[in-house]
């Protein structure tokens, strides 16, 4: 009887499966692998999209100043945004671990609110705190009497404001991570190092480090890719000035390409920013790949 | 069905007052009915919205087309993302706004509505030169008057902060009665303002003008224009490498000096809360920050004054803003969207809407700009407004003048002049550093 | 002798340690916070406050006053934003469990030709984020005469909740030992009964835990109703309140935080509620690695 049973199993197996799957295999397809291939031949074609013209699109961005800005811009702007993240991120974790367990939890609530409120949203009020001439911010080192900072205004500044506000928004994400990876680590080997007299520092580069290696490198890849992405902080506090010098791919693709009404441009923007998610992806690939078979 | 969208009702201007009488003078031409949907531009003039929704919906209600408003905002582009998306779509509202050099962006999408513009014409007088500059492309109208959204900035400014730190009674150079000293006036010259604006600075209340790239920063196109200074001329030959134009380079490199450095990142409101908030003397602006004063900051509203912008080695010239409503190509019931537009500047019309937006909105239709009262009424301070519209040797002047349309839109909507001085008064490039980038981004725009 | 001092030193070192982390604690709760506290702050301020340089900014001086929310429900189209974004939400949150659950059942547990490869595959649709889809999607979504309808936002947010939420479910049901559906199986149950009665049971935390992401991602979306949607009539809570609810009225700030508060409570107050689920869930990733 249970022979049976399994055969019956084994047979209709990979026909449900398939059926089951295919609602993501399908949206997968149509909603973003036919899109990226349409995108790729909507770069081609020229601003009316009347003609076809090859790497026209490519080669004149390639001679546009700002377009090598945006390059600059975008890398700088996802690694020293995700180099603090996992900072402030590890800190905070390591902090929370410290405490008794009891009292953990509602640390760790309240730091989690700004990566659940919408970015969008969020970005809303830091806009009105550095407003040129109401900002609060501004008001406080008054207060200090240290010169009013042009937030928005100057372009060191303005980098920094969005940097800032994605650290804020994303901080608590590697937060969560790493205590969870921080609650796995056993408790006894920190007892047997201590035994054998290892310091604070000690423990944390050959316990803590080497054990979270995994956790860490994944996030920090995670988080570049969404990062080097963004769209919304820059869109709602700077929408990519002053002179072009907060743009990101993602806002540069939507002014070119929406604002300015040259979709086939737009398009070719935004492309710019596979071969380095491809990149990176790969070698998240590689660790999750390795998660999987372990599992 | 007619759908209100409730608005904030600080009605405070006669515009509240009751059913205006709509229907004499307008004579139906065509069989109007059906249903419209107007994408319209929201106006910055608390309470305006509503009156030319009242207007029109009462129009729509007598000539059985029923009627739906869709107000959009210009902050952040809105407005022409929508006319974009609308655009390539090919499916949106009926009638759209076309604030200056839209009628050129979408010439390709918009009806021609030569029959509507001249009926105007033929029954009201000419219109403003401008007009024409923008809307009559290819041969064809692509644009009517409309009866809101058109304004000229003039500047505003500090009366007492005027008198106190720049020594100058602007009471007395731009009177509120046709009766000005010639001299005078000629006086106020942008050499008199650099004076002025250095002593304003000192005294901690500066001048505030966006260099930003956002549409307020159309008085620097007004300067470009004072100056002879253009970036590409009337037959598309890029001239930005001019004496003209490293002229006003050279003046702007002084000038900015006296502007606080927040200008650079200012957008279509922060001069107006610059102003209202009392830390700034003047600004360059249409009449939206003296009608918010009114109601947030009396005290500083009575200080308020309205005058021309001054006078270059080429001329005197405010920036242009016209508006127009157009009726896109898909658009349904194109015979009814043409009766409205004819309708709109009708004289009783647009009187209703000047008075709605407190004097904000000057009419493109020249004999319905003469004439009317709401300027020269508004107060406090008495006479603030009279000379809001041009009533000296002003030129109105489209930012990108005198560029053939398609480039001069894109001058205007990829904010060239506001990059340019940008880089070379806030980043520090040289002027020729600067004048090769700009005919960088030219070549760019006039690629196909 | 040493045992001793050993243990003094673990105290004295207990105690620093203890109030370095409260300290830093301290200063990272009073970054996160402020904003949120700030803007809260400001939408209860009047207008005219909020307009006078002079006054301190971070606190209430001249009244509390609740004329912005009144203002935000009677005479803006709030309502509308919220109900749009309460449609658009929760159909996506039921169409992405429905696609996400049933793919995640069968890549952990029916295997099929190229199960593996698309198991591990799902990330790759990240390597095509959102931002570099908008622009084909604006053509498509024109053609299919979607465009200023909030549907197509029901179209294309599950490509930005499914991917994790699958990946986040194939990593619950592997862990669920196979002796259970041994069990099942003699019991007599095909997959679907499977699927309900067994897996998804067990997994419930992290079904939770992938709903309340698929909502607050839902939530938040802001470049594709930016790029889509410019009805008023059809706007969802984050453009709406970012791009027309500040319009040409300069001093909109008290009704723009409060507008802005409002519209981020939802994800907040779920998050506030099974907290502890959503955590659970989004690490067990680092856990079970």
């Amino acid at each position: 009887m249970k022979l049976n049973n399994l055969y019956l199993w084994i047979r209709q197996k990979p026909r449900i499966a398939f059926l089951m799957c295919l609602p993501l295999i399908l949206m997968v397809a149509c909603l973003i692998i036919y899109p990226f291939f349409y995108s790729i031949f909507l770069a081609t074609l020229n601003k009316a999209e009347t003609k076809f013209v090859g790497i026209d699109n490519f080669l004149f961005l390639f001679k546009r100043e700002t377009f090598w800005l945006v390059v600059q811009q975008s890398i700088i702007f996802a690694l020293v945004a995700v180099l603090f993240k996992a900072l402030i991120g590890f800190v905070a974790a390591h902090s929370i671990n410290e405490l008794p367990s009891k009292g953990q939890r509602k640390w760790r609530g309240m730091l989690l609110i700004p990566w659940v409120i919408p970015p969008a949203l969020s970005t809303l009020g830091w806009w009105w705190l550095f407003e040129p001439t109401y900002s609060a911010l501004n008001w406080i080192l008054d207060k200090l009497s240290i010169d009013a900072i042009p937030w928005l205004s100057e372009t060191f500044w303005a980098r920094f404001s969005i940097i800032l506000v994605n650290i804020w928004v994303g901080a608590p994400f590697f937060l969560i991570m790493y205590l969870a990876a921080l609650k796995s680590i056993p408790e006894d080997l920190y007892e047997a190092s201590a035994i054998d007299g290892a310091n604070y520092w000690q423990k944390l580069f050959y316990i803590t480090l080497p054990m979270m290696k995994n956790i860490i490198s994944i996030t920090i890849l995670f988080s570049i890719i969404v990062t080097f992405a963004n769209f919304d902080i820059v869109r709602v506090l700077t929408r990519g000035g002053p002179i072009d010098t907060t743009h990101l791919f993602a806002t540069y693709a939507f002014r070119v390409g929406i604002e300015s009404g040259d979709i086939p441009l737009g398009a070719a923007v935004s492309l710019f920013m596979f071969p380095v998610l491809a990149v990176l992806s790969f070698i998240i690939l590689r660790n999750v790949r390795k998660r999987a078979n372990e599992v | 069905m007619v759908k209100l969208h409730k608005r904030r009702n600080f009605i405070k201007t006669a515009g509240a007052s009751g059913a205006v009488t709509l229907f004499a003078p307008y004579v139906k031409t065509s069989i109007s009915a059906g249903r419209l949907n107007l994408g319209l531009w929201d106006h910055w003039i608390p309470g305006a919205n509503d009156v030319l929704e009242k207007i029109v919906v009462t129009w729509g209600k007598n000539n059985g087309v029923d009627i739906k408003i869709d107000f959009i905002t210009s902050v952040g582009n809105k407005l022409l993302l929508t006319a974009q998306a609308e655009s390539r779509a090919k499916t949106g509202h009926d009638v759209f706004s076309l604030p200056t050099w839209f009628s050129s962006m979408f010439k390709s999408r918009l009806e021609p509505i030569d029959d509507v513009v001249e009926d105007i014409i033929n029954k009201h007088g000419p219109l403003l030169d401008s007009a024409k500059f923008y809307a009559y492309l290819d041969g064809h109208w692509r644009g009517a008057p409309a009866p809101t959204g058109s304004f000229f900035d003039s500047m505003v400014s500090r009366l007492d902060l005027f008198k106190e730190h720049a020594n100058m009674d602007l009471k007395d150079i731009f009177p509120d009665s046709s009766l000005r000293d010639q001299s005078l006036v000629d006086a106020w010259t942008y050499d008199a303002f650099l004076i002025a604006a250095e002593k304003l600075h000192l005294a901690g209340k500066s001048f505030g003008g966006t260099i930003g790239a956002t549409p307020d920063s159309r008085w620097l196109s007004a300067m470009f224009a004072s100056f002879g200074a253009e970036l590409v001329n009337k037959e598309g030959e890029i001239t930005v490498d001019s004496d003209e134009v490293r002229e006003v380079l050279e003046y702007l490199i002084k000038f900015t000096k006296f502007m606080p450095d927040s200008v650079y990142a200012w957008d279509d409101a922060s001069n107006n809360r610059w102003l209202i908030s009392g830390e700034g003397s003047s600004i360059i602006n249409p009449a939206s920050a003296w009608a918010v004063a009114k109601r947030d900051n009396p005290e500083i509203a009575k200080q308020l004054w309205h005058h021309d912008l001054p006078r270059g080695p080429k001329g005197r010239y405010r920036p242009d803003n016209s508006q127009f409503w157009g009726i896109w190509s898909f658009a349904n019931n194109k015979s009814a969207a043409k009766d409205l537009l004819r309708y709109m500047s009708e004289r009783s019309v647009v009187e209703e809407c000047v008075r709605a937006s407190q004097g904000y909105d000057i009419p493109l239709v020249i004999s319905h700009f003469k004439g009317n009262k709401t300027w020269e009424d508004a107060n406090p301070p008495d006479g603030t407004l009279y000379n809001y519209p041009m009533r000296g040797d002003e030129i109105p002047v489209a930012p990108g003048y005198p560029a053939p349309p398609e480039i001069a839109s894109q001058i205007t909507t990829q904010y060239i002049i506001s990059n340019l001085i940008a880089r070379i008064t806030s980043k520090g490039d040289s002027i020729n550093k600067g004048i090769k980038w700009a005919e960088n981004e030219l070549e760019g725009v006039m690629r196909g | 002798m040493k045992i001793f001092s050993y243990r003094k030193s673990i105290n004295s070192n207990r105690k620093w340690a203890l109030l370095l982390a409260y300290a830093f604690l301290l200063l990272f709760v009073v970054f996160f916070l402020f904003p949120p506290y700030y803007m809260l702050i400001t939408s209860l301020k009047s207008n005219k406050e909020i307009a006078e340089i002079s006054t301190n900014p971070w606190i209430i001086e001249q009244g509390i006053t609740l004329s912005h929310y009144i203002y935000l429900f009677t005479e803006t189209p709030f309502l509308t934003f919220f109900k749009n974004s309460i449609i658009v939400t929760i159909s996506v949150v039921v169409i992405s469990m429905v696609i996400s659950v049933f793919a995640a059942y069968s890549l952990s547990r029916l295997k099929f030709w190229g199960s593996g490869i698309l198991a591990t595959g799902i990330f790759l649709t990240y390597l095509v984020p959102d931002t570099l889809l908008f622009i084909p999607l604006f053509k498509i979504v024109g053609w299919l005469g979607l465009l200023n309808s909030y549907w197509v936002l029901v179209l294309v947010y599950p490509t930005l909740s499914v991917p994790f939420c699958t990946w986040l479910m194939i990593g619950y049901f592997s862990s669920i030992p196979k002796e259970l559906d041994e069990a099942a199986l003699i019991d007599g149950a095909n997959h679907f009964q499977m699927l309900f009665k067994v897996f998804i049971p067990v997994a419930m935390p992290g079904l939770i835990a992938a709903t309340i992401f698929a909502f607050t991602v839902s939530w938040a979306g802001f470049l594709y109703p930016l790029a889509f949607i410019y009805s008023e009539s059809e706007m969802v809570l984050t453009v709406g309140t970012v791009t027309t609810l500040i319009k040409g009225d300069v001093f909109h700030w008290g009704g723009l935080m409060a507008g802005a508060l409002l519209a981020a409570a939802p994800p907040v107050i779920i998050y506030a509620f099974l907290m502890d689920y959503y955590i659970a869930g989004l690490t067990s990733g680092a856990t079970k690695g």
